[in-house]
């Protein structure tokens, strides 16, 4: 049986002050592929920035890769943060450097040394969401699909044994969307778990995992099939 | 302009952005504190300067005796000269003395008189360590003592004046000093800020990517430090310019072979603009690096 990288226990996630998943119990084992689900403003990304130390955790317990989220030291968010790659919703790109600064300064802040080693991998991550020639443009010049590309490739820049993403196909066509889930599909199968909230119940349909669902300030296990699922319902309620 | 142009394409519009861009504004802005800077610790040097030019203006008139020879009178110049209270000595004849207050009455009083009721004397002035009312007292009664010497004649009222004066010219400098420095402080500390300030989602940013604090802090700090140094350069080189500038107007309030203190000088405004501009960025990033997404927005 593999073994659980992560794990919440009756932990509550709050906003501010304002309480936002109750008593959210959680494991997630290694190398798994996980869908958050649930309308907006439902705690999606509150849950996932739970789990890189954005958000404090009140009660309860957690764990994520042998880092304890209730007592977590303020040097070890960097570490811990290091080993998550992790897709923002609003990319939290550096908008004063270009691509190719971006990426050298995650790459240097996490220990990389050799400037060629650096250049290299840059140019894998960039040939693997398909825009090798980015490396020279402002992050503000890029559309937003192709900024959204950007911060996918940054996420995989250190090999990271989870990848948070928060509605990575939001700003991206069908067909881009579709390549990108192959690409996550493909990550998945090397052993690194993933962990994505989304809206895009198409790719939920054609790329079946596990689903959790946020649904009145809790996290439950979404357990109807993935086919014959009344989708016109769901995104009606939302 | 096009040759320019031609071999760096991005130059023209690369100094404009970095002229117009607030990295400029910051640059300036510490330079003209660091010179206000500069200027006070000028006035603070001088300072012992300046009280001594005002304090040795103060003369003391010895009257000599009417029968003196001038072989004594050369003497008692030399005995005078070589005591360690006395600047200089001036002697005047009572010819001389005649034609002097002929010229301030406007009227010939010799002629009127008669005869020429004047005495020589001796103008000297002394150290201005030894102007104040007791060391006059003192010194007025070691004059007395020489035989040529008839009467001693100063203005006690003056010397007080002047003493109380430079002493509350002294205060007022000390606490002038103080309230300087904290503006300076605060001025190139609310710089910093703001700059520090507009980067802070940035900042923000760098942590979510896992960065540690002091790796984000460095290049900031090393940016401001920056700043400071190109600023203390401004700021001396305008000091420098006003210097040669006015160089004869100043002569007697600031010297200008005194290298040692002018180095002091130059030393302090880089210390103080360094010293400033990292401890400020050093705080500042700081307080961004412990604040939470949310409260970036207030």
């Amino acid at each position: 049986m593999a073994e659980e990288i992560i794990r919440l226990g009756n932990a509550d996630i709050y906003q501010q002050e304002t309480l936002v998943l109750k008593e959210v119990n959680l494991k997630v084992l290694k190398g798994e592929f996980l869908y958050i689900i649930g309308k907006v403003g439902s705690g999606k990304t509150s849950l996932l920035k739970t789990f890189y130390h954005e958000l404090p955790m009140a009660n309860g317990d957690g764990e994520i890769m042998g880092y304890n989220l209730n007592k977590m030291k303020m040097s070890d968010i960097p570490l811990l943060r290091r080993r998550l790659g992790i897709i923002f919703q609003d990319f939290q790109l550096l908008s004063d450097r270009t691509v190719q600064k971006n990426f050298e300064f995650v790459l240097k802040a996490t220990g990389w040394r050799q400037e060629r080693a650096i250049h290299e991998r840059i140019d894998e991550v960039l040939n693997l969401v398909e825009m090798p020639d980015a490396g020279s443009k402002m992050p503000h010049r890029l559309s937003g699909g192709e900024q959204q590309r950007i911060v996918i490739a940054r996420a995989m820049l250190n090999n990271p044994q989870i990848i948070l993403a928060d509605e990575p196909t939001g700003n991206l066509d069908p067909g881009t969307s579709e390549k990108l889930m192959v690409l996550l599909q493909e990550i998945n199968k090397e052993g690194v778990t993933i962990i994505m909230a989304t809206h895009d119940y198409e790719m939920i349909r054609k790329f079946p995992a596990r689903r959790v669902i946020c649904e009145e300030g809790q996290l439950k296990e979404f357990l109807l099939p993935a086919e014959p699922l009344d989708f016109d319902s769901i995104l009606l309620e939302g | 302009m096009s040759i320019v142009n031609y071999f760096f394409p991005m130059a023209k519009e690369k100094l404009r952005k970095s002229l117009f861009s607030s990295y400029f504004s910051t640059t300036l802005s510490i330079a003209l504190v660091l010179f206000l800077f500069g200027l006070l610790g000028l006035l603070l040097i001088n300072t012992k300067r300046l009280k001594d030019y005002v304090m040795e203006n103060v003369g003391v008139t010895l009257i000599l005796k009417e029968k003196t020879r001038e072989v004594d009178i050369l003497k008692l110049q030399k005995n005078l000269e070589s005591t360690p209270y006395i600047k200089s000595t001036k002697f005047v004849d009572r010819q001389t003395a005649a034609e002097e207050l002929k010229k301030d009455l406007g009227e010939d009083f010799v002629d009127f008189l008669g005869y020429n009721p004047l005495l020589s004397s001796m103008d000297v002035r002394v150290h201005a360590e030894y102007a104040n009312p007791d060391s006059m007292s003192q010194l007025e009664a070691k004059f007395l003592k020489f035989p040529e010497v008839q009467e001693v004649y100063y203005q006690r009222n003056l010397v007080k004046q002047l003493n109380s004066n430079v002493q509350k010219l002294s205060l007022i400098i000390l606490i002038l000093s103080i309230l300087m420095f904290t503006i300076f402080i605060a001025l190139i500390n609310n710089t910093i800020r703001l700059s520090i300030y507009s980067k802070r989602y940035l900042i923000n940013s760098m942590q979510l990517v896992g960065a540690t604090r002091s790796f984000i802090r460095f290049p900031f700090i090393v940016k401001s430090v920056l700043h400071g140094i190109y600023g203390a350069i401004i700021a001396c080189f305008i000091l420098l310019m006003i210097f040669t500038s006015y160089q004869s107007e100043l002569k007697d309030f600031i010297d200008f072979q005194d290298s040692v203190s002018l180095a002091i000088l130059v030393g302090s405004i880089f210390t103080f603009g360094i010293i400033m501009t990292a401890l400020s960025t050093y705080l500042a990033v700081n307080k961004f690096l412990r604040m939470k997404f949310d409260q970036l927005y207030y």
